[in-house]
């Protein structure tokens, strides 16, 4: 078990700065500002992140280790003990900018290895205490309880699986955002902002 | 029949290339047109970006010709076969980006304007079939949830409506299989596909 202050990585991914989940992220890293935590902070679509695996990549991609331009988000990633990412549910899952961060950054080396002749990868991130999904779901609890809920499966059992056994997974979610009022919307921001500080401290 | 088949796989040299081939050739062997896509050839992007997030519910959704032509193709087929390997329980991004960019409002779905909730858009597809690969075995992809087939089977069949068909053609622990199994899983590939009526 790590001492000292949190490391926590916040992943942000929306389009639109001035959409919904972009101030659920102002208010996840104003909630952070408020602990003794350090903050590392990645905004996929300011800087561009390209999603797409390419050929070379997945030609090497039993190999340990990514390339150069995703070599500073593989850092990020073995250094946090505590993973925020926030995103709207999509076609009940991450969008493709944030499923693109996963393919890639979760490579061989950094999050996993597979041994000789194994079909099963082998954690690696054993650093990660708690991973914390904010997003939002244009239908209701029920439809997506119908449809599987993937996006939340995708981090609590997929992505946790590469961390420790310990792993913890937080999901901090708004269901119904297209029908729902201002007052549930303004509830779920602080919710936001009060629940990450106490995970952080 | 018309078919679209939609392979995600960034390598024309992959085992999801080999497979679409033979999808698209086992199609052709029964008499139905079909028309193979590779996304990456095609360079499709995969994030939707700011001007089509910020023209999602708007009257022209659509600003990027490559949708344009996805759009036109799955208004046109009564089926649709989608080829990729699964990655983290789900789509490849390029693949979950499709879903985004290409079933906007108005093409796989439509607000209902009495009570502004999710109709069916695409109703002329009346059968999807997904072929997938996956480096874990089976029974481990039950545990961790089958994330990209439910995506596909239950999210994107409420666009065609609920009439629509399903077939799952799966390859499990792909990296223990030896090249016979994986020969013998393209064949059936090929021989389902031309079965289908």
């Amino acid at each position: 078990m790590t001492s000292g202050p949190r490391r926590v990585l916040v992943v942000f991914c929306h389009p639109l700065p001035d959409s919904f989940v972009a101030e659920a992220h102002r208010r996840a890293l104003a909630g952070l500002a408020t602990t003794d935590a350090e903050v590392r902070s990645t905004d996929l679509y300011a800087e561009g992140f390209r999603p797409e695996f390419s050929a070379a990549e997945h030609r090497t991609h039993l190999e340990p280790g990514v390339g150069d331009d995703i070599a500073s988000h593989a850092d990020d990633l073995t250094w946090c003990d505590t993973m925020v990412l926030v995103y709207p549910t999509w076609w009940s899952g991450q969008p493709a900018m944030m499923k693109g961060w996963i393919d890639r950054v979760w490579a061989s080396g950094v999050a996993w290895d597979l041994p000789d002749g194994a079909n099963r990868l082998r954690p690696q991130l054993h650093d990660i205490r708690r991973i914390v999904a904010v997003t939002t779901h244009g239908s209701s609890k029920l439809v997506n309880s119908l449809q599987g809920e993937g996006g939340k499966r995708t981090l609590s059992r997929s992505l946790r699986a590469m961390c420790s056994r310990r792993t913890r997974t937080t999901w901090i979610a708004l269901y119904g955002i297209d029908t729902c009022s201002d007052a549930r919307r303004v509830e779920f921001l602080e919710r936001v902002e009060s629940e990450i500080a106490s995970l952080a401290r | 029949m018309k078919a679209a088949v939609v392979l995600a796989h960034p390598n024309s040299d992959s085992f999801a290339h080999e497979l679409a081939r033979r999808a698209h050739a086992g199609l052709l062997a029964a008499g139905h047109e079909a028309e193979l896509v590779d996304l990456h050839a095609i360079g499709f992007r995969a994030a939707m970006s700011p001007e089509e997030r910020a023209a999602y519910h708007g009257a022209s959704p659509v600003l990027d010709p490559i949708v344009d032509g996805q759009i036109d193709l799955v208004t046109s087929v009564d089926t649709i076969v989608f080829v990729y390997p699964t990655w983290w329980s789900g789509l490849p991004a390029i693949l979950k980006g499709w879903l985004e960019r290409v079933m906007v409002p108005g093409v796989g779905f439509r607000f209902d304007e009495k009570s502004g909730k999710v109709r069916p858009g695409l109703t002329n597809v009346r059968r999807i079939v997904g072929i997938s690969t996956y480096g874990s075995p089976r029974w481990y992809v039950r545990l961790v949830n089958d994330n990209g087939r439910r995506t596909l089977m239950r999210a994107l069949r409420l666009s065609c409506g609920l009439r629509a068909s399903r077939r799952w053609i799966a390859m499990y622990a792909l990296d223990t299989t030896s090249r016979n199994q994986r020969q013998e899983f393209a064949a059936h590939v090929e021989r389902s596909m031309s079965e289908l009526r």
